[in-house]
This record gives C-alpha cells, sequence and structure tokens, in this order.
C-alpha cells in the first residue's frame, strides 16, 4: 500500500530561520505515527504545513495522493487536527464548538448528536458543555479542542501535544481513545515532546531536532539500535569466577561487562529480552548462585541522545 | 453551499454571545431616536426630518453592526481560530463568503428588531418598495461585512483597524445621505457632495427611505440607480475579500 502521506524535502523558513529543514518523511494508512522532539523542533510548523494552514517555502507533501500545495482543499476533506493551543473564541462553550466542528465535517445529524454526547461524557465535559470557555482551565480547553477529533473521526488525524496540561488519568483514558481512533482506521499523527506519550502510543516515532529528521522506526527497533543500550546487573551470592565472566562475555549481545561492587556485575548488552533467559540457563547449568537481577532497557531519550548529544530535556532548554 | 451556511450559522451565534454589546447598542439606538432625533429635528427646517432621521439612523445602525465582523477576526487571529478555520474541510471561498454573509445577516437580524421601532416611527407606505428596500440592505449589509474583512485582514493590526475603523464610521456616515438630504451637503461643498453621490450608505440610506414612504427629499430620481450602487459594493468586497483572506491570512504579523 502506498504511503498515506508522503512528505519530499518539506521546508519552512521564517525569515532566515528554517523552522522545517528539507523533511522526507512517509506515513503508513493505519498507524499512529509519533512526532517526537523537544520544543521549537520543528512539529508543529510541520503539521500546520500537512493541514494546509501554512504554506511550504519548499518541498511539498502528499496526502492521500493530494499535494498540499494544489489541492490544499481536497487534503482538508482528509484531515481532523486537534492543536497544540486550543483555538476557541472566549465567548463559546464547548458543546457549541465541537457540535459545530463535527456539522462541518459533515457527519450526519444523529451520529452527530450520539457521538457528540458520547465523547464529552467519556472525556468528563459534559457537565461543562455549556459553560463560556473562558470560565474552563487549560486541561479543559485542551479536552475540548482533542474531542473535536475524536467526535469527527477523519481519515488521518492530526493531534498536536494532544494531553499536555491534562492529568495523568486523563492522559492515559485520551490515549485509550486515540488507540481505538486508530483501530477504526484513523491514520493519526501525534506531535509530541513527552517520551512515554511516544512510546507507549506510537507504533513507529520520528526523532525530529532543529527542524530536521534524526531518524524514523519502531520505539522497539530505535531502542535496540542503540549499540548496548540495555543494562542487566546481576548480584551474586558470592564472586563470579573470571570463567563465569568469560562465558558471559561469549554471547554476541553482550556489549562490556563491568564489576561494580565486589559481587555483582552489570553487563552492557542489546536485545535485553532475548538475551537474559539465556544468561540465565548459562548460570543455572554452570551453578551459580544468583541472588538478584535487575534490568533495564534503553529510552528513547537514549535513542535521542544517541544522535543529538543531548538529553530531550537538554534540547528543551534549548529550544525554548 | 451547506458549508457556506454554516460558517454564515457560526458567526450569527457569535454575535448574539456579546450580549453586552447588543444591549449596549439597542439602547443607544434608541435614545438617537427619543432624544436626538426628536430634539434636533426641532431646529431643522426640511420637511419631515424627524423621519427623515430615523430612517438614515436604521442604515447608520446597520453598517456598524455590520462592520463588527472585523473585530471578530482579531479576536480570531488573537486565539488562533484562524488556524482552526483554515483546517477544515472548507474552501477558502466558503469561508470568506459565508463570513461576509454571516456578518451581514447578524446584523441585519439585529438591526431588524430595531428597523421595526424605526418603522413604527415612521409607518409604512407601500409594502412592495418596503420589501425590495430590505433586500437592498441585505445586500449592504453584506457588503459592509466583506469591507470590515477585507480591511482587517489587509491591515493585520488591531490598534490601526480600530482607529481606522472610527475614522471611517466617522467619515461614511457625515459624507453620506444618512443624516442630511444630498442637496444640502452639495451646498455646503460640492466636494463633499461628489463624495455622498458614491458613498454606499446613501445609496443603502436611500433605499430604505423610498421603501418606507418618506419621499419628501429622495436623492435619487430612480431607485435602480442606488440599488446598482449596493450591488456593486457588495461583489467588489465580496470579491476583494477572498483573494486577500487567501493571501494574506496565512504566516502571522498579526498584532
Ligand atoms: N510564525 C512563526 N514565525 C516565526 N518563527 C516561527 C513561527 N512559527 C514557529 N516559529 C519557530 O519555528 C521553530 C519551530 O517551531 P514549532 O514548529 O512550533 O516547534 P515545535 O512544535 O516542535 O515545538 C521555533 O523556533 C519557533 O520559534
Ligand atoms: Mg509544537
Amino acid at each position: 500500500m502506498p504511503p498515506i502521506i508522503r512528505m519530499e524535502n518539506l521546508t519552512k523558513k521564517f525569515g532566515n530561520f528554517i523552522a522545517v529543514d528539507h523533511l522526507n518523511l512517509e506515513v503508513e494508512e493505519g498507524e499512529i505515527l509519533g512526532l517526537l522532539g523537544p520544543n521549537g523542533a520543528g512539529k508543529t510548523t510541520t503539521i500546520l504545513m500537512i493541514a494546509t494552514v501554512i504554506r511550504p517555502t519548499e518541498g511539498t507533501a502528499y496526502v492521500g495522493g493530494y499535494d498540499v500545495r494544489k489541492n490544499p482543499d481536497k487534503v482538508r476533506e482528509l484531515l481532523g487536527v486537534a492543536f497544540q493551543e486550543p483555538k476557541m473564541l472566549w465567548v463559546s462553550t464547548p458543546w457549541d464548538i465541537v457540535n459545530w466542528h463535527a456539522k462541518v465535517c459533515g457527519l450526519p445529524t444523529e451520529e452527530r448528536k450520539r457521538r457528540v454526547k458520547e465523547i464529552m461524557e467519556a472525556l468528563d465535559m459534559w457537565n461543562f458543555r455549556h459553560r463560556s470557555v473562558h470560565a474552563l482551565s487549560g486541561g479543559m480547553r485542551k479536552r475540548v479542542e482533542i474531542a473535536k477529533v475524536l467526535i469527527q473521526r477523519p481519515k488521518i488525524a492530526i493531534v498536536d501535544e494532544p494531553t499536555s496540561q491534562i492529568d495523568i488519568v486523563g492522559k492515559h483514558k485520551i490515549w485509550r481513545m486515540l488507540r481505538e481512533l486508530c483501530n477504526q482506521g484513523t491514520t493519526i499523527i501525534l506531535a509530541t515532546n513527552e517520551l512515554y506519550e511516544a512510546d507507549v502510543l506510537s507504533d513507529r516515532v520520528a526523532i525530529m531536532h532543529r527542524g530536521k529528521l534524526l531518524v524514523c522506526d519502531t520505539p522497539k527497533k530505535l531502542k535496540d539500535s542503540i549499540v548496548g543500550g540495555d543494562v542487566v546487573e546481576i548480584q551474586f551470592e558470592t564472586d563470579p569466577s573470571p570463567k563465569m565472566v568469560e562465558a558471559l562475555n561469549q554471547f554476541k549481545e553482550v556489549v562490556k561487562i563491568m564489576k561494580t561492587k565486589s559481587s555483582t556485575l552489570r553487563l552492557y548488552l542489546n536485545k535485553v529480552e532475548e538475551i537474559v533467559p539465556k544468561i540465565m540457563g548459562m548460570l543455572m547449568k554452570e551453578g551459580a548462585s544468583v541472588s538478584s537481577i535487575h534490568m533495564s532497557e534503553p529510552s528513547l531519550d537514549d535513542v535521542f541522545a544517541h544522535y543529538t548529544g543531548l538529553t530531550l530535556e537538554e534540547a528543551q532548554k534549548e529550544g525554548g | 453551499m451547506r458549508k457556506v451556511f454554516l460558517v454564515v450559522e457560526r458567526d450569527v451565534r457569535l454575535f448574539f454571545q456579546y450580549k453586552a454589546m447588543v444591549i449596549m447598542r439597542a439602547i443607544w439606538f434608541v435614545s438617537q431616536i427619543a432624544f436626538f432625533g426628536l430634539i434636533a429635528s426641532r431646529m431643522v427646517v426640511i420637511a419631515d426630518y424627524f423621519r427623515y432621521y430615523v430612517g438614515g439612523l436604521a442604515t447608520m445602525t446597520l453598517y456598524s453592526a455590520a462592520v463588527f465582523i472585523g473585530f471578530d477576526i482579531y479576536e480570531e487571529a488573537e486565539h488562533g481560530v484562524f488556524e482552526y478555520l483554515l483546517s477544515l474541510p472548507v474552501t477558502r471561498r466558503e469561508l470568506v463568503l459565508g463570513r461576509s454573509i454571516g456578518g451581514g445577516l447578524r446584523a441585519f437580524i439585529y438591526v431588524g428588531a430595531l428597523i421595526c421601532i424605526s418603522l413604527y416611527v415612521i409607518g409604512v407606505a407601500n409594502p412592495l418598495n418596503f420589501i425590495l428596500a430590505l433586500f437592498s440592505l441585505f445586500l449592504f449589509a453584506f457588503g459592509v461585512s466583506g469591507m470590515s474583512i477585507t480591511l482587517a485582514v489587509a491591515i493585520k493590526s488591531s490598534d490601526r483597524f480600530d482607529i481606522l475603523m472610527g475614522v471611517l464610521d466617522a467619515l461614511m456616515v457625515r459624507l453620506s445621505t444618512a443624516m442630511y438630504p444630498l442637496n444640502i451637503v452639495k451646498e455646503a461643498n460640492p466636494f463633499y457632495g461628489w463624495i455622498a453621490n458614491f458613498n454606499p450608505l446613501t445609496y443603502a440610506s436611500d433605499l430604505f427611505r423610498w421603501g418606507a414612504g418618506v419621499e419628501a427629499v429622495l436623492t435619487f430620481e430612480n431607485p435602480l440607480l442606488p440599488l446598482l450602487g449596493i450591488v456593486l459594493f457588495f461583489a467588489f468586497f465580496t470579491f476583494v475579500g477572498i483573494v486577500l483572506y487567501d493571501k494574506r491570512i496565512e504566516g502571522g504579523g498579526w498584532q
């Protein structure tokens, strides 16, 4: 199947500043593509170009086969966008906003009424539906924003930091709803600067920094691609023999072994979940007595650091 | 067309959410009739000036209500609602057309109530004429709202827009036949008269008076002339509005 979105050297300059720099990226139909990067990476600008809200300076993107430059009207028929900053006038009410949105997106009356109620209830907004936006908290406004897309169920949903300002219970709820939306056939682009969000929700993650795409793959492959990114700490009852250390070194996934305390080894390796059972088998066979094992996988932060030399947090500060 | 209608609906609903503004203007309108109109007409020698003034007042109020959409645009720019509107499955043409119609229609609905008050004061002679007059006021309101949108997106600075609209309001109203007949404007200064001749507010005021039967002092013999003027006014700003809206709206720079 051809990709549902294809960006070709997609570029946006604001004056001399290059916000998005020759982006080449494809989004497969039916996937959730995470766009992960620190503030200022160019995620929102990329999204706005795909949504035909702003024009690319150079390059273009094809959405459902339509060029955003030549057929913006066709492109918008396929899209639903939940913006980073809730876009609403303060005199409006949540119900007005989502109901009108559903009408403009062409939902039939019965379905519209049902879905508006269903989604607003699911997002705990139903009781606030007739308050003016002015009186709502930032988190509530954000929910109104995301509700529009959940009600619309577009072919392609673009959600820009969908759970920022939302409490942890709300975050999990929204993640579950986005996953459901995807299961029902919507392709989702998720822009985020939260590692965990990108990790749990995305089928593939595209990491951006300073307008450029660094890498794009499944979260698992990205993490596996960092050589020696996994860490396993094995604590023995007694000091492990040199023969044992040598035997551990024989595993090709093991990159480095360090003795941290007298009876503890720290192994830097890849594919921790596959290799640990093998190591355990070997240790049992050799009759070693192990008192504890501690494992940690690399995070997407390690992946980001691998490519930029900065943690995401450091890059956030830099981006402002 | 359904989408144009939805854009219209949105703008109409928005307007009436500004309740304080809606009420204040109604109070202003009524006091203009009850105080200024009644009192000032005693000093004026023109026949039937009170009814003349009330007719003009209706179009003046329609004008200032229709202009309001431009201020909405700044409000929307400030809250990023623009970007939202631009991301919807609506063409730019539908969007601008819907907005100039919406901006005009809501002014019309609102002023409609006030027009009823004026009609009670003036009385209607010929219902058929009046319907034609209403129709032209309709187009006039769309044109004004299109003009306001055009200027708002062309200027992109709410301060400057605010000042410009204040000045424009003063000039449009003063250099029209909203408050005084054309021959008096001409007598004061032929150049003023020349401008008033091409002022859509003149056309609207005259058509309204013609429709309501306030015929003591009409500017144009043939009502088709001002009607044509209004149609041109409407068509021009809707067209220019569409072109400008599409070109200027992107890329921020709103102040
Ligand atoms: N309208 C604009 N004018 C000038 N600079 C902009 C504009 N929009 C975004 N930028 C700049 O482009 C860069 C990328 O911004 P953005 O796409 O919002 O990043 P992200 O969404 O990843 O945080 C930032 O440095 C930002 O300041
Ligand atoms: Mg952003």
